[in-house]
């Protein structure tokens, strides 16, 4: 309920400020907001009022609807939908249990491609490259946070894809030991392919949001290393990354959420087969792709029931992750939760 | 000062009798054993150092492909004539996207008469009010800034679409309203604290009205901040599909929807039309996440 820079301690100017009401703003001054002291127009108070009840009931209703539309697909395949059985909508089988599969690798695969070359380009644009090339550089990178996924998914569809297939998945097949994870035939659209769209797409966040956190770092905190002998990459290694843990985990965070949760470019490029993988070149489907190809097709009834499950399924996972890194943020001394030194390599 | 001498006597006591040549060897074994290690501190930091510089090309090279091949391709479909008319049937020459940058429009003004007053209001509450409520009140705009976009088109097909039995522009323009709300909320909040405490007691002081103070004091000093925000989730919003694909009667009433009919589409003139959308909805999106920046640096040098 706190958050953790709020210190203050009870306010002298509130009557009988309760112990966890008082100050959350970054400064800790809150007690002159106290209500009663002041006064207040009633027609003011009840447009606030009015519009916090209506978001209150906005995020309610989204839960409890997306919950009792799916509830008959829980009760015909019980809880097991999570995680078991196949997708076949014409034999009658509903789970989700592939598409989690689908949905959690992609998004794995996309995070290993993603926070290396996010961190190293936000390692490079805020401690080694000169400020003529890193201000326009991550500038650019900022604004190309804003491009619409659609165009991502257009331009992998047609662009990315058959120079997948023709070039880049063949060599992959004949890498020595990784060989392994990427064999079958190259068809184009894969959970490989999927897996470097979201990767693209969450680039440009991970990017903004860790270089702010690495700008955030005191330059005294630097100064200091340096006086101490490190060199310029222990600097970086030792103190800045250390430093901006919390708001690396935060971008990694985030960036895991949007690729959970990214459906349309990934409905495009996947390949839409709702069973488990063998390799990454296999098509797959994400439980986003699965609702976008399936809900317009789903017989009324049980159909229309298990993919609005779906839907809560995902809600379930976003939230799910949302929450830990919340956690993870505000844990102190957390250093090795997430394992963000190691990530650097 | 008493340590130094008794650090001197615990030298002197470590090693008594070591000649001159002693010593000079062992600063060497010093002086080379740093050196060995700056050297390879500084190899192991320029490979590494290296390593993230590569991770720039790696990085940006997509982003910059991506946005060549849409401005290059989109290039050629684009025409005054591909803005002005109506999409036409497989086949028939000179069809443009008229329908959907209006449907566009449309759902994008419902969502913004929908999601900016609340967003307002909502952040407003917050500031206003600390404690519990407001706690509750932006953890689940937190909540809800992390719903996929895609779980909220569901969540619009199944209060409004599949009650009322009827596609329409307002349930799509409710999904992104929904959508854009969280954002607004948040960039609000924040714009709002950076107003000084002192001015909003001053403000109290003479004796205004708190809606007084709010309008005059909170919203003016947070106006950069609040302008910007709010163009951002408005640029978010106008390049969802998600949403819209539920809400929305056809395909041709939706800029981001109509790309993701005709990039489906085997016809040569469909994915063209696609590669023109995609480049007005690119550069619709690029504008407005410039105006943001730009409004804010012009308001923010003007109230400084």
């Amino acid at each position: 309920m706190n958050d953790p820079v709020s210190s203050s301690p009870a306010s002298p100017v509130a009557g009988s400020p309760a112990p966890g009401e008082a100050g959350d703003g970054p400064d800790g001054l809150r007690p002159w907001r106290r209500r009663r002291l002041l006064p207040s127009s009633p027609f003011y108070a009840v447009v606030r009022w009015g519009a916090a009840g209506l978001f209150a009931a906005l995020v309610v209703g989204l839960v409890v609807s997306i919950v009792s539309q799916s509830s008959q697909a829980f009760t015909h395949s019980g809880i097991s939908f999570l995680w078991s059985g196949t997708w076949n909508p014409d034999a009658g089988d509903y789970a989700g249990g592939v598409l989690v599969v689908g949905t959690v690798l992609t998004t794995l695969v996309a995070m290993v491609l993603v926070v290396p070359v996010g961190l190293g380009i936000s390692v490079s644009l805020s401690e080694l490259t000169p400020p003529w090339l890193a201000g326009p550089l991550s500038t650019s990178i900022e604004f190309l946070a804003a491009v619409p996924s659609i165009v991502v998914g257009l331009w992998a569809l047609l662009v990315l894809s058959p120079v997948f297939a023709t070039d880049v998945e063949p060599a992959l097949e004949g890498l020595p030991v990784l060989g392994r994870i990427f064999h079958g035939p190259a068809y184009g659209p894969s959970v490989l392919l999927a897996s470097v769209v979201l990767a693209i797409m969450t680039l440009p966040t991970v990017v903004a949001l860790s270089r702010t956190a690495l700008g955030g770092v005191p330059m005294a905190d630097r100064e200091a290393a340096m006086a101490l002998g490190a060199t310029r990459w222990q600097v970086v290694r030792r103190t800045v990354l250390p430093g901006a843990r919390s708001g690396i985990a935060a971008a990694i965070t985030l960036a895991v959420g949007r690729a959970l949760g990214e459906s349309i470019a990934v409905a495009l490029v996947i390949g839409n087969r709702p069973a488990i993988p063998h390799s990454l070149l296999a098509p797959g489907a994400t439980l986003g792709s699965a609702i976008v190809n399936q809900f317009a097709e789903a017989s009324p009834g049980l159909g229309t029931s298990s993919v609005i499950a779906l839907a809560g399924v995902l809600l379930l996972l976003t939230i799910l992750v949302n929450v830990v890194g919340q956690l993870l943020v505000r844990a102190r001394g957390g250093r090795r939760l997430l394992g963000v030194r190691g990530a650097v390599v | 000062m008493s340590t130094l001498p008794s650090i001197q006597a615990g030298l002197d006591g470590a090693m008594p009798d070591m000649g001159l040549a002693e010593a000079a060897r062992r600063r060497l074994v010093v002086r080379d054993s740093a050196r060995r290690s700056i050297g390879r501190r500084r190899t192991a930091g320029r490979a590494m150092q290296a390593i993230c510089l590569i991770a720039v090309p790696i990085g940006v090279a997509p982003l910059v492909a991506l946005v060549v091949a849409t401005v290059s391709k989109g290039a050629g479909a684009v025409n005054v004539g591909f803005l002005l008319h109506a999409p036409t049937p497989e086949g028939v020459p000179g069809g443009g996207i008229s329908t959907a940058i209006v449907g566009s429009g449309e759902i994008v003004a419902y969502a913004i008469a929908l999601a900016v007053p609340m967003g307002l209001f909502i952040a407003l509450f917050l500031f206003e009010r600390p404690g519990g409520i407001a706690s509750a009140v932006r953890f689940s705009a937190d909540v809800l800034s992390g719903v996929p976009s895609i779980v909220i088109g569901i969540f619009t097909y199944a209060v409004f679409v599949e009650r009322f039995h009827h596609f329409s522009d307002l349930a799509a323009g409710f999904a992104l309203g929904v959508l854009m709300l969280p954002i607004m909320v948040r960039a609000n909040e924040e714009a709002m604290r950076t107003v000084s405490v002192d001015l909003w007691e001053a403000g109290v002081s003479l004796g205004a009205r708190r809606s007084r103070v709010a309008r005059s004091i909170v919203l003016r000093g947070a106006l950069p901040g609040v302008v910007t925000g709010n163009l951002l989730a408005v640029a978010r919003g106008v390049g969802e599909t998600a949403p819209l694909l539920f809400t929305v009667a056809s395909p041709t009433f939706a800029m981001t929807l109509l790309i993701f009919n005709d990039a489906t589409e085997p016809f040569p003139d469909a994915q063209q039309a696609a590669w023109g959308t995609a480049l007005v909805l690119l550069a619709l999106v690029l504008t407005l996440s410039v105006c943001a920046r730009t409004v804010a640096w012009t308001l923010n040098r003007k109230t400084r």
